[in-house]
């Protein structure tokens, strides 16, 4: 699958959070700029199972940040260009638009029904040769035991009678001619329910300019995720590792984790305690302490761009 | 019975050597002393040395402090960068094979602030270890070709390979690039004079597989 969302990819803002609703620009992001972000998208029954999160993708600010500047992404404001769009669709549109969704039900719909189907078939025709095969067999041996003592024979062939009732002969045809007339009859008429993902067949894929947003307030360690991520990271949230950030040399689905990642400004006070617990920490689990931040240079050097400095530590182990 | 003066006790070696030792009275050097005894005698480093140097303070503004580092060879290897590891395994190289380098050591106690300017202050005084290990493994890789006069000079070429590596390692800084080692001394309310010791490098370097 290599399907290429056109760009700029839009990332809604929703009340103070930035997301991703298409899912070929979720993979995309992944794939192309190491952007993972966090699926958050859950069934509404059980909202605690969170190895089956889904759509949405919920990008960090930095994160958001990082793909508009690349020219990637643009933000949209997306209370705003809902009303706006909805406003905007013709009844025309409108309906034309339910009839589409209708449409792709009834087709969903019928491509369940037909594998249904299918599958039903493939049973019996199972059950069918087996009760062939069972019967051979008993032909078989009835004709060998032919000559054997008839006491045997006659007990031996209730037996078969119920094996051989129980299953198709009698019940087959009836079920067969019934079963499905009734799962049409009560399926058939009932479309599917397509909820798409994006708003995007109504809607213009393109914002309009008056819906788009400034690029995102980040915090300070903003410097510093650019840095790893520019290194080649893939950055997710720290809260589970007691860190800012977590680097992942690699795709996280294929590589553990290399850092523990904490952001310290230039001159932000740093308690060596707090460099020997993330040391410990990190250590623990098989990583390294990373702190680093913006270096702040002399006015006098000019405007030169910020540069980074990263500092790992480990326990020495002596 | 004869009623005995209670007497104080005897200062414990490293209090007489702080006290004995005519340091300047900067707050720096007393817990420079304690690490520089504890590495002597609790980790047996050899050639210790004192350096000093110019830190600046937490606030730009304020004028720069001076700062100790201690110097000194340690009896084994302290830190072997993952790759390098990996190197030496697949040339059948013990940690004991290669020669021991000096490490550089930062004196700290718990409760002094730092800053990333201070760290980054510290490790630009370094000398670059490209330039360093360059010189210094010409010297080891003769070292090594006297010694391979023996049984063992297929071992000596492996060594001298090793250095050659090491030494391109350096300079693209796939190895790591500066490092130092920050103990750290705790002297707080019933401080127990525990040293503990964590490497520091410059950059992301991946973590040993420990």
């Amino acid at each position: 699958m290599n399907l290429e969302p056109s760009l700029p990819i839009p990332i809604s803002y929703i009340a103070g959070n930035y997301f991703v609703f298409s899912i070929d620009a979720v993979t995309y992001l992944r794939r192309e700029h190491h952007i993972c972000g966090v699926l958050m998208g859950t069934l509404p029954q059980c909202p605690q199972q969170n190895v089956f999160l889904g759509l949405p993708l919920e990008l960090m600010p930095e994160e958001a940040r990082l793909l508009v500047e690349k020219g990637v992404a643009c933000i949209v404001d997306e209370i705003k260009a809902q009303k706006h769009g909805m406003k905007a669709l013709m009844a025309e549109d409108r309906k034309k638009y339910l009839h589409e969704l209708e449409s792709q039900g009834l087709q969903a719909m019928r491509l369940q029904h037909s594998r249904k189907e299918q599958q039903k078939e493939m049973a019996l025709k199972k059950i069918e040769d087996k009760k062939l095969a069972k019967a051979k067999k008993m032909a078989e041996k009835q004709a060998t035991a032919e000559t054997q003592v008839s006491a045997e024979e006659t007990q031996a062939d209730p037996m078969i009678d119920l094996f051989a009732d129980s299953q198709p002969s009698s019940s087959t045809p009836a079920q067969l001619a019934s079963r499905p007339a009734s799962i049409a009859s009560s399926s058939a008429n009932v479309t599917m329910g397509v909820t798409p993902a994006t708003a995007h067949p109504p809607l213009p894929l393109k914002p309009a300019d008056d819906q788009l947003l400034p690029l995102p307030e980040v915090p300070s360690s903003y410097p510093l995720f650019s840095h790893l991520h520019a290194e080649g990271y893939f950055l997710s949230p720290g809260l589970r590792f007691g860190c800012q950030y977590v680097a992942y040399p690699g795709d996280p689905l294929r590589f553990h984790s290399h850092f523990v990642v904490v952001s310290y400004e230039w001159d932000e006070e740093m308690d060596l305690m707090d460099l020997i617990s993330g040391g410990r920490l990190g250590t623990g689990v098989k990583k390294g302490f990373l702190v680093g931040g913006a270096e702040k240079k002399h006015k006098d050097i000019g405007e030169q761009k910020d540069t980074v400095r990263t500092f790992s530590l480990e326990w020495a182990g002596m | 019975m004869e009623s005995t003066v209670p007497t104080h006790p005897e200062p414990s070696a490293l209090t007489a050597l702080i006290s004995n030792t005519s340091a300047p009275s900067n707050p720096y050097s007393a817990t420079t002393l304690q690490i520089l005894h504890n590495l002597e005698h609790q980790h047996l480093w050899t050639s210790l040395q004192v350096h000093n140097l110019e830190v600046p303070s937490a606030d730009s503004e304020s004028p720069s402090l001076s700062h100790f580092l201690i110097s000194g060879i340690p009896p084994h290897r302290v830190y072997t960068h993952p790759d390098e590891q990996l190197y030496m395994l697949e040339k059948g190289l013990r940690d004991e094979d290669v020669d021991l380098e000096r490490m550089f050591v930062l004196p700290t106690a718990q409760g002094q602030s730092w800053s990333l300017r201070r760290m980054a202050a510290v490790f630009d005084s370094l000398a670059d270890p490209a330039e360093e290990f360059c010189s210094l493994s010409s010297s080891a890789g003769n070292d090594a070709e006297d010694r391979g006069t023996k049984a063992n000079s297929e071992k000596a070429a492996k060594l001298a390979e090793y250095y050659e590596r090491r030494t391109k390692a350096f300079r693209t800084r796939e190895w790591g690039g500066k490092r130092i080692l920050l103990a750290m001394v705790d002297k707080g309310m019933g401080g127990d004079g525990t040293v503990v010791y964590y490497i520091v490098q410059e950059g992301a370097v991946k973590p040993r597989q420990n």
